[in-house]
């Protein structure tokens, strides 16, 4: 067998999610979990899977997902047909997008605006393991917290919501006031909301950044949510050359965030050098013209 | 406003997250439903949390009320 061969079996291994280890002849299993649920039930399978094919115990990776390692070469491809025989999805390495990464969105957290488990799920079947330069994440929050950190991603998706207040049933109780003006206060911001003489709020919409916390505070629910929506970040990683993702839109809606993930996969591999992150390639060509290239409607 | 009347009262003060809630939601479990408790909290995370936090049990809140360097929250039992 030549070198060069070796090498092509090793990326062929890496579109399914096979690390070749530091130890000869052994490689790290990476399966995928999007948005990182996984039915309890399949923690046995892992279970029976390490101890017939690993050492016993697996790695959590900090994309969610499940590794295996100590996975022998002669095993791989039984191992392989064992997890697709239980329903475990394998993950990817190499120049393809990544699992998708989410916070447990709205379906049980109390901060979450949007359902962020539902759509890893969806963005998964359409955005998952695609050819791209060097590689594309994809992470989700529901709501401004970050957990999930969004904004470190070739494309974040975070969930905002805008307030409106329905005078009618406030009970002047200032709280919603004093839990802006204590939020804005840590980045020496003016709050969105101050108490009018009337002892009633008032919404000063061009200072807020719709995180939402009095609509969570309102005690009689007279904060209510007028819109919600992602707001996009383009171009995060951390690595070498870390950066923040440069925030591209608001108020986005699912099908929006459908479409301009695909536009970002698409500008992405247009723009990029191979080896090149997305976020090196803005900083190469501009922002204005990646914005203006991703946020294009044909 | 008509003056609400509480039929208990929690003193909460120093009381930090979550067991400030947690002493909130045991009390109002011990009382019979449209019964009246007034929780007193300290300001910042504690009056902003056990309100959004009574409010989702399903617990109506009557009032709240900044008293001195502390607030006053009326909870009618559901």
């Amino acid at each position: 067998m030549t070198p060069q061969k070796i090498n092509l079996d090793l990326e062929e291994l890496r579109k399914g999610g096979i690390i070749k280890q530091r130890q000869k002849d052994y490689f790290i299993l990476r399966t995928r979990i999007p948005g990182g649920y996984l039915k309890a039930k399949l923690l046995s399978k892992f279970m029976q899977i390490t101890d017939k094919y690993g050492k016993g115990y697996v790695h959590l990776s900090t994309r969610q997902c499940i590794e295996i390692p100590w996975v022998h070469i002669k095993d791989i491809g039984r191992l392989k047909r064992d997890l697709k025989k239980y329903g475990i999805f394998t993950g990817a390495c190499g120049p393809r997008s990544r699992n998708i990464v989410a916070c447990p969105g709205s379906s049980v957290c109390r901060f979450g605006f949007s359902d962020t488990q539902a759509l890893a799920l969806k963005l998964d079947k359409d955005f998952f393991g695609k050819d791209v330069p060097k590689k594309f994440k994809i992470g989700l929050s529901g709501c401004m917290n970050s957990c999930s950190k969004p904004q470190e991603n070739d494309i974040g998706f975070m969930a905002q919501a805008e307030p409106k207040i329905d005078l009618n049933l406030c009970i002047s109780c200032t709280l919603c006031a004093k839990t802006c003006e204590r939020v804005c206060a840590r980045a020496a911001r003016p709050p969105a909301i101050v108490m009018g003489e009337d002892k009633k709020p008032i919404y000063r919409k061009e200072f807020c950044f719709f995180e939402g916390d009095c609509v969570r505070v309102c005690p009689v629910n007279a904060w209510k949510i007028k819109r919600s929506g992602y707001a996009a970040f383009l171009g995060g990683k951390v690595g070498r050359f870390p950066m923040f993702g440069f925030k591209i839109a608001e108020f986005l809606t699912e099908e929006e965030v459908f479409k301009i993930t695909k536009k970002a996969i698409e500008t992405y591999s247009k723009i990029a050098q191979k080896g090149q992150r997305f976020g090196e390639a803005i900083n190469r060509i501009g922002i204005d013209e990646v914005k203006r290239q991703v946020l294009c409607k044909r | 406003m008509q003056e609400i009347k509480s039929d208990y009262l929690l003193d909460l003060k120093g009381v930090p997250c979550p067991m400030n809630f947690v002493k909130t939601k045991l009390k109002l479990e011990e009382m019979k439903i449209n019964e009246v408790l007034e929780v007193i909290l300290d300001d910042g995370d504690p009056i902003q949390n056990v309100s959004s936090s009574v409010k989702e049990e399903g617990h109506k809140i009557l009032k709240v009320e900044k008293i001195n360097d502390h607030w006053g929250l009326f909870i009618r039992r559901q």
